[in-house]
């Protein structure tokens, strides 16, 4: 999609800022370095922390605001896209509607959209990334380690080279599921007497009823990312959350939700429904066999949060389709479909099954011969 | 009238009662004067074997027919053994008929000595691993017994369901003491079995004598399983490939001190009890092929009949 100038449209603009985090020292653009827990300068080579760089933000607010006034960016909104200025060096960057944070495609500053994540769009807290790029890229490399199925050069260094960070809109939600489980039991019991054999079976009718609660089950809440994709991510360790902060997202590319209400709660509710039917099925010890034949299970809402969480994203094209890998910003969990080589494929298969017919043909005879 | 024809009578029986001349004892030679006690076969004699070659009669084994019972003449003997040379001239195998009377209680007794007469004479020597069958006659008045022994290839030849069609066929002639038509269609029956080929496929006969089964390349059972391996393994290799898993659980976001379980219901439906009986066989082998012989060699033996 281009933006022409020529259609901006009257009607549809708006005042935007792009942030950047400037360093206190030498006000040169500053990110934030996950394995540090800091924020550092690459120019002066300054660290600071949040609370530092809040300090200094607050300090510089007022001219900051006098200063805006005068350069107010202006945006422009077209067919879902919007333009914006760069603080650094006032070049128009392009980014979706979903984008909170992203960069100036010429002089690289990190451009965080604050009012994507104002209001209700500010998230209540985030994790910050921990692990960094280079991880990230040590996985993507390291996945043809025991894949003898992936296709030659699909994980070489062109493709790493689109690694990037994201913050992913996350709803964290509590929910509350009650409800009976019936069950069709049977208590199964062998025994012989003689040249007897005996089998008898009880059949029983089960119920299990009750009421559970789930914390915070998380479901991505951006339309961008394939929810399977984010559902392998899991689990994040909730303990890092910190209170939000836009300063995070310098270095990181920043979604902010489009998903929420009740296609996001029904997803969430199918897991914690199915959670609980397997516990109650489970609490059923006695039986032998146990199988759901309805259930009046249904889960409420209690409360839900709107976090950021930090994934690593690589885009792969490969024979025309495009192959998602990300990698748990946290914890370094990395996952994604890879292709399937299908001459590799063929040849594995006749490799294998000519090896084994091979060594099962020697094992016969060497059975043969032992046991004459 | 009737002094005349008594007179007409008895010439005639004295002429019958003179005819039966009495045959020919097989010729016994002495172990304890020859060497090795006369085996000239492999056979390692040993302190478990020693007493059995002392007792086994020492024969010539060119004779192959041994009447110890005199139930052939002369005459039937010879008919019979121009028979078995040709057989044996035919078959390249032996073939030894023993007359005797033996007195025992267990079958085994029969084997025991049918096994080291073979085996301590020098028959189916001239043949690999001293192919060759034997035929035993015990004509044992309590309870007269007889069945072949077969000795090297004879085992693959005359396997136990011909043997036991030889048995029965030739049960009525023994059985009256029609040895010559008997004996005459025991080498019949192996002449005929012999131009059918072998009886037991699949096996041979090791270095001692030994039935041995050959090798059988279990092809489908190998194809089978190599299948099953490709289809596990390729499933293997493939799934490393698909990471992404869609979550339909969430235990792990469960808190376990919010569960309360409100409703717990067990209520009796039915009952059923279901049996089956399981049959103790006792899968018996039917001593298709035996050592009980004192020589340490193998071979094979019908069954034998009594009668």
């Amino acid at each position: 999609m281009i933006i022409v100038g020529d259609k901006m449209t009257e009607n549809k603009q708006k005042t935007e800022q792009a942030l950047e985090n400037k360093c206190p020292s030498c006000t040169a653009s500053m990110k934030f370095k996950p394995k540090l827990g800091k924020f550092k300068c690459d120019y002066c080579g300054s660290e600071f922390t949040l609370e530092e760089l809040k300090k200094y933000n607050d300090n510089a607010a007022t001219d900051e605001k006098n200063k805006k006034k005068e350069n107010q960016k202006v945006v422009d909104k077209y067919d879902g896209y919007i333009s914006y200025k760069c603080e650094s060096c006032g070049a128009e960057i392009v980014a979706d509607e979903a984008t909170a944070a992203t960069f100036c495609v010429y002089c690289g500053n990190t451009a965080i959209l604050q009012s994507k994540l104002s209001g209700e769009f500010t998230p209540s807290r985030i994790i910050p990334f921990k692990k960094e790029k280079d991880m990230a890229v040590d996985a993507f490399k390291g996945l043809s380690k025991g894949r003898p199925l992936m296709p030659k050069d699909f994980n070489n260094e062109k493709n790493i080279e689109k690694i990037k960070g994201v913050y992913i809109p996350f709803w964290l939600y509590d929910v509350k599921v009650s409800g009976d489980v019936n069950m069709n039991g049977t208590i199964v019991t062998h025994w012989s007497s003689g040249d007897t054999r005996y089998t008898k079976t009880d059949t029983y009718k089960v119920v299990r009823g009750g009421d559970m609660e789930y914390h915070s089950i998380p479901v991505d809440g951006s339309t961008h990312f394939d929810n399977d994709i984010m559902n392998t991510l899991e689990p994040f360790n909730y303990e890092d959350l910190i209170p939000y902060n836009h300063a995070y997202l310098s270095g990181f590319y920043a979604e902010k939700y489009d998903e929420e209400g009740d296609s996001v709660l029904k997803e969430v509710s199918e897991r914690a429904i199915n959670s609980t039917k397997t516990y109650l099925q489970n609490d059923a010890k006695q039986y032998t066999t146990k199988v759901i034949s309805s259930n009046t299970l249904s889960a409420e809402e209690i409360d839900k949060e709107y976090v950021m969480l930090p994934v690593w994203m690589v885009n792969i094209k490969y024979n025309n389709k495009m192959h998602i890998f990300a990698m748990n910003g946290q914890t370094g969990e990395f996952i994604g479909n890879i292709p399937i080589d299908k001459k590799k494929a063929v040849l594995y298969t006749i490799l294998i099954f000519v090896i084994s017919a091979i060594i099962l043909s020697v094992l016969s005879y060497l059975i043969y011969k032992g046991g004459v | 009238m009737k002094k005349k024809l008594l007179l007409l009578i008895l010439p005639i029986l004295f002429l019958f009662n003179t005819t039966p001349v009495l045959a020919e004892q097989p010729t016994l030679c002495d172990r304890a004067e020859m060497e090795n006690y006369g085996v000239n076969k492999k056979w390692e004699i040993t302190n478990s074997n020693i007493n059995n070659v002392k007792i086994t009669p020492c024969v010539d084994a060119s004779e192959k027919i041994y009447d110890f019972q005199n139930v052939l003449t002369e005459e039937e003997k010879e008919q019979l053994k121009s028979m078995i040379e040709d057989y044996i001239d035919k078959t390249q195998m032996d073939l030894v008929i023993v007359i005797d009377r033996i007195p025992y209680s267990m079958d085994e007794t029969n084997e025991v000595f049918a096994a080291d007469f073979y085996d301590y004479n020098d028959f189916g020597i001239d043949f690999e691993n001293y192919s060759g069958t034997l035929l035993l006659r015990n004509t044992y008045e309590q309870d007269p017994y007889y069945d072949i022994y077969t000795f090297g290839e004879a085992q693959l030849y005359y396997d136990y369901d011909r043997l036991q069609i030889i048995l029965d066929g030739i049960y009525d002639d023994l059985h009256q003491g029609n040895y010559l038509t008997g004996f005459t269609e025991f080498i019949d029956y192996l002449d005929d079995y012999y131009d059918s080929g072998y009886g037991l496929n699949n096996y041979s006969i090791d270095e001692n004598g030994f039935l041995v089964k050959n090798y059988q390349y279990p092809a489908f059972i190998i194809f089978g399983l190599s299948l099953l391996i490709t289809i596990v393994t390729m499933s293997v290799l493939v799934k490393k490939n698909k990471m992404v898993m869609k979550a339909t659980q969430a235990e792990e976001y469960l808190d376990q001190k919010s569960i309360h379980i409100t409703n717990r219901q067990d209520q009796f439906l039915t009952t059923h009890t279901s049996s089956y009986t399981v049959s103790s066989s006792s899968g018996g082998s039917g001593g298709h092929h035996s050592s009980s012989g004192s020589s340490g060699g193998g071979h094979s033996s019908g069954g034998g009949r009594h009668g």
